[in-house]
């Protein structure tokens, strides 16, 4: 009984949350961004590549981290589980082993396109934005860092931002910790997962620890739970362990525990149990890593001023190769030209603490900011993944390093910075009649070989008042209106709109008398 | 088919039709509404009781109540809170009205093979899913409840599992090894057990009952509607609070009123009563007799759980009999779902 609802009444069609509409305005903004950018990477020898949006889930399962994951828009298609690109760096990485492996390394590469998070929508942060990155393929060490560091930071000068915070780390200090305290690799996950929190002041030390330890199960609020009887094997585990698995397997036979059947074994369950029983709890050296991490980060500072942060380094008995590693690409930063200029309000800093929510990265990680008053503006971030190749089916281990540019968060910084890239004036052809037509074509034409103007030819033919009006309203700056008139004698009328002056000139001359009035 | 529901007319409700329909009849019926239907088979039905007048009723089914309220076809609709936990998205039209309706009560669980003796909790199951990762497997999870479970396990810092969609039985799926584990409505466990299923610690999804939601934008235009609801809300709540209350009456002698009360209170403190003893005369059959000592009927109600310590404390007061009655409603000096509703819609109002 329902007739259907006719289009006029229907509700507006609304954009999906943490998505923009970009507008002409702000896509000249990022495209000229765009343009300065991959010019200025261009002339580093690095070439474009384009990934597509839509991946298979598993590039982003095998090696980017839970973090990433639980973002991910991830969706079956016709039994195919695909999703919508979180980040390009396993993607590019993915391409690199489908395309270029046993090319001659090193090899260099830039992209540009958008991701794609669900993250709740805030200042700087969309459910869809474009990055433009670049990835360094084939090369470790502190030369191939201080590449990519110098570019993430010319391209800033290039888009015109000189004020901005580098905030350099290395995983390897807090790898190194983690193993030296004996903690499982699913632990060392999930802190990893939380030193970014921490490190931003959105958790302390006691929140992040209490939060590891809930995932670890250990020290959790729901220890009242029974545990379904693990402690009793804690005797079991004392046997050797062929002779504690028999009898552990004999047992749960005798109280018909069904084994069998299972995606796992009888034998992977057992081993499991009595690994369990016999684990040492983790809480303490979890509490300790993570007031470690902690510790780091409050000794950051800058590059020349080190000693606290080495210092801290060396009592814990861990290796100061990370931080030299860190000093060396700073070094030859520096020889690249890149210097943080206090004038500008640049600074430089190392902070061992820092991590990016990416599980991947192994050696040095970086961070750009630009600080304003809205609060610090993350516009960059990259780092060293020297795993990800091999883990993504390359036939080798094939250092990288690389980094990427949020462009929204890039025009947003650089909205203050400057004006918004200067478009040329427009220019609107008005035939007077059908007749008229044929001669403003080729008028139309002559202004656009002459360049340096947006020609509109004039298709709604609905007069001159009509045609003016429209131009007053649209910044057209000056229009040319061909009559039957202006026909016979070759001419044509030109008329400035801001200034309202209207010359009537020959054909051959309507270029120039457009520049004198279009102002 | 149905017709427009234009912003006007009568408030529209949907009550679930299979498997929470008598439990939902019952529920109204004890809050004072009637539910008249011409014949069992209809799915259309008028509800009686409202002071803004009869209210439209339709008969569906649970799922689907959840997107006629969301498209707006009704103005509330009973059904179940793990359902609209399920279906709810950032920009749904769906306001939950009353969230705890006390009945139809279950958990979304995970479950996993009772002879998974290692997996006693929610973290060896994310040790469980490292592992298998390791040997280049996924943790199969069985579930109608997608979304749900997904960001259960993202929270808990898994996210290296396939979630299986299995046509009939899910309790079924492990043992089938079409899943490892499921995630899954129970109310006792039962049906777990039978198929030799065991919940685990932190496994709990959602907990689940009965709720009232209702479409913002109807709501949100009409002042009748929103009255009508105001009204539904009073005697739900009224009930609700009421279920937890008994009425004691207790006659006591004494000199007067005062005395009486002082005693009561002293005998049973803060705890005798909502407010406190409501005190009144008792006139005896027999007027002459008793020597002048006067008996007094004291009223108080008080909450189920704390029934016979109230009994004691009367009969310390000196009460001889004590009557008990379940109260039918208890009314505070205004709805406070009502209040929270309105607060909801107006921030809602606010922001679009």
């Amino acid at each position: 009984m329902r007739a259907d609802v006719p289009y006029s009444i229907a509700s507006p069609v609304q954009r999906v949350r943490g998505t923009t509409d970009v507008l002409p305005v702000q896509q000249r903004r990022l495209r000229a961004l765009a343009e300065a950018l991959h010019e200025r990477f261009e002339s580093f020898g690095y070439e474009g590549v384009d990934t597509p949006i839509l991946e298979p889930l598993e590039l982003f399962l095998r090696k980017s981290g839970d973090e990433i994951v639980a973002r991910m828009y991830a969706f079956a298609h016709w039994n195919r589980r695909l999703c919508l690109r979180p980040e390009h760096t396993a993607s590019v990485m993915r391409l690199f082993v489908n395309e270029f492996q046993g090319r001659s390394l090193p090899l260099r590469l830039q992209y540009t396109g958008p991701e794609f998070r669900y993250e709740r929508p805030s200042r700087g942060r969309q459910r869809q934005y474009t990055v433009l990155g670049l990835e360094l393929i084939g090369a470790s060490g502190p030369v191939a860092d201080a590449e990519v560091l110098h570019l993430a930071l010319s391209g800033l000068w290039a888009v015109g931002l000189q004020r901005y915070r580098l905030v350099v780390g290395h995983l390897g200090v807090v790898l190194q910790m983690l193993r030296q305290l004996g903690i499982s690799e699913h632990a060392q996950g999930l802190i990893l997962d939380q030193m970014e929190p921490l490190a931003r002041g959105r958790l302390t030390v006691d929140e992040a620890t209490t939060r590891i330890l809930g995932l670890l199960g250990a020290g959790a609020d729901e220890a009242a739970v029974p545990s379904d009887g693990a402690p009793a094997f804690e005797g079991l585990a004392g046997l050797p362990p062929d002779q504690a698995t028999a009898l552990a397997a004999d047992l749960m036979r005798r109280v018909s525990l069904p084994l069998e059947g299972s995606a796992r074994t009888p034998h992977q369950i057992i081993q499991r149990l009595l690994a369990k029983a016999t684990r040492a709890d983790p809480t303490e050296r979890v509490r300790r890593a993570v007031a470690f991490v902690a510790r780091l980060h409050e000794a950051s500072g800058e590059p020349d001023r080190l000693g606290a942060l080495r210092a801290l380094v060396e009592q814990n008995g861990l290796s100061t190769a990370p931080l030299d590693e860190v000093e060396a690409a700073l070094r030859f930063l520096r020889a690249h030209g890149s210097v943080p200029n206090r004038d500008d309000g640049a600074t430089w800093e190392v902070d061992l603490a820092l991590a990016r929510g990416l599980r991947y990265y192994t050696g040095i990680v970086f961070e750009v900011y630009v600080d304003d008053e809205g609060g610090p503006l993350q516009v960059c971030g990259g780092g060293r993944y020297d795993d990800l190749i091999r883990a993504l089916g390359g036939r080798e281990a094939v250092p990288a390093s690389g980094f990427a540019y949020g462009l929204e968060r890039l025009a947003l910084a650089t909205e203050r910075g400057g004006p918004t890239p200067a478009a040329s004036p427009k220019v609107l052809v008005v035939p007077v009649a059908h007749d008229d037509l044929a001669v403003a074509l080729h008028v139309a034409a002559t202004l656009r070989a002459a360049g340096g103007m947006r020609v509109e030819q004039d298709v709604r033919l609905r007069g001159v008042k009509n045609a003016l009006r429209h131009a007053d309203r649209s910044g057209i700056a000056a229009t040319v209106l061909i009559g039957a008139e202006e026909r016979a004698k070759g001419q044509a009328i030109v008329r400035g709109m801001a200034s309202r002056e209207e010359r009537r000139v020959p054909v051959e001359d309507v270029v120039a008398a457009v520049q004198a009035l279009a102002g | 088919m149905s017709l427009p529901n234009g912003h006007g007319g009568q408030l529209r409700l949907a009550i679930p039709s299979k498997g929470m329909e008598d439990d939902t009849l019952r529920f109204l019926q004890a809050c004072g509404l009637r539910v008249d239907r011409t014949n069992p088979r209809q799915y259309r039905a008028t509800m009686l009781g409202l002071p803004t007048g009869r209210v439209e009723v339709v008969f569906q089914r649970a799922t689907d109540i959840f997107d006629e309220v969301d498209e707006g076809t009704v103005d509330l609709g009973i059904t179940g809170f793990d359902i609209v936990a399920e279906h709810r998205a950032e920009d749904d039209d769906i306001v939950i009205v009353h969230g705890e309706l006390g009945y139809q009560n279950c958990a979304l669980v995970l479950a996993v093979p009772e002879g998974w003796v290692d997996v006693a909790d929610v973290s060896d199951l994310a040790e469980v899913t490292a592992d298998l990762r390791g040997a280049g497997r996924e943790l199969r999870v069985a579930t109608k409840y997608v979304n749900l479970t997904r960001q259960f396990l993202y929270d808990r810092g898994m996210t290296h599992f396939v979630l299986v969609e299995v046509s009939g039985a899910l309790e079924a799926a492990p043992s089938l090894d079409t899943a490892d584990v499921i995630s899954d409505l129970t109310s006792s466990g039962v049906t777990l057990r039978e198929n030799r299923l065991k919940t685990i610690g932190g496994g709990t999804v959602v907990r689940s009952q009965a709720c009232l939601i209702g479409n913002r934008v109807a709501l949100q235009a009409s002042a009748h509607k929103l009255e009508a609801t105001r009204c539904l809300l009073e005697l739900i709540e009224a009930h609700l609070r009421a279920r937890q209350h008994v009425s004691l009456t207790a006659n006591i002698v004494g000199d007067s009123a005062d005395a009486v009360a002082a005693r009561v209170v002293a005998a049973g403190g803060q705890s005798l009563g909502l407010r406190g003893p409501t005190v009144a005369r008792v006139y005896p059959k027999d007027a002459h007799g008793e020597g002048g000592a006067a008996w007094w009927a004291v009223t108080v109600v008080v909450s189920e759980a704390v029934l016979l310590p109230s009994v004691e404390a009367l009969r310390r007061a000196g009460a001889t009999d004590v009557s008990a009655t379940q109260v039918r409603y208890v009314f505070e000096h205004r709805s406070w779902t009502f209040e929270a509703l309105k607060r909801h819609l107006g921030q809602a109002a606010a922001v679009s």
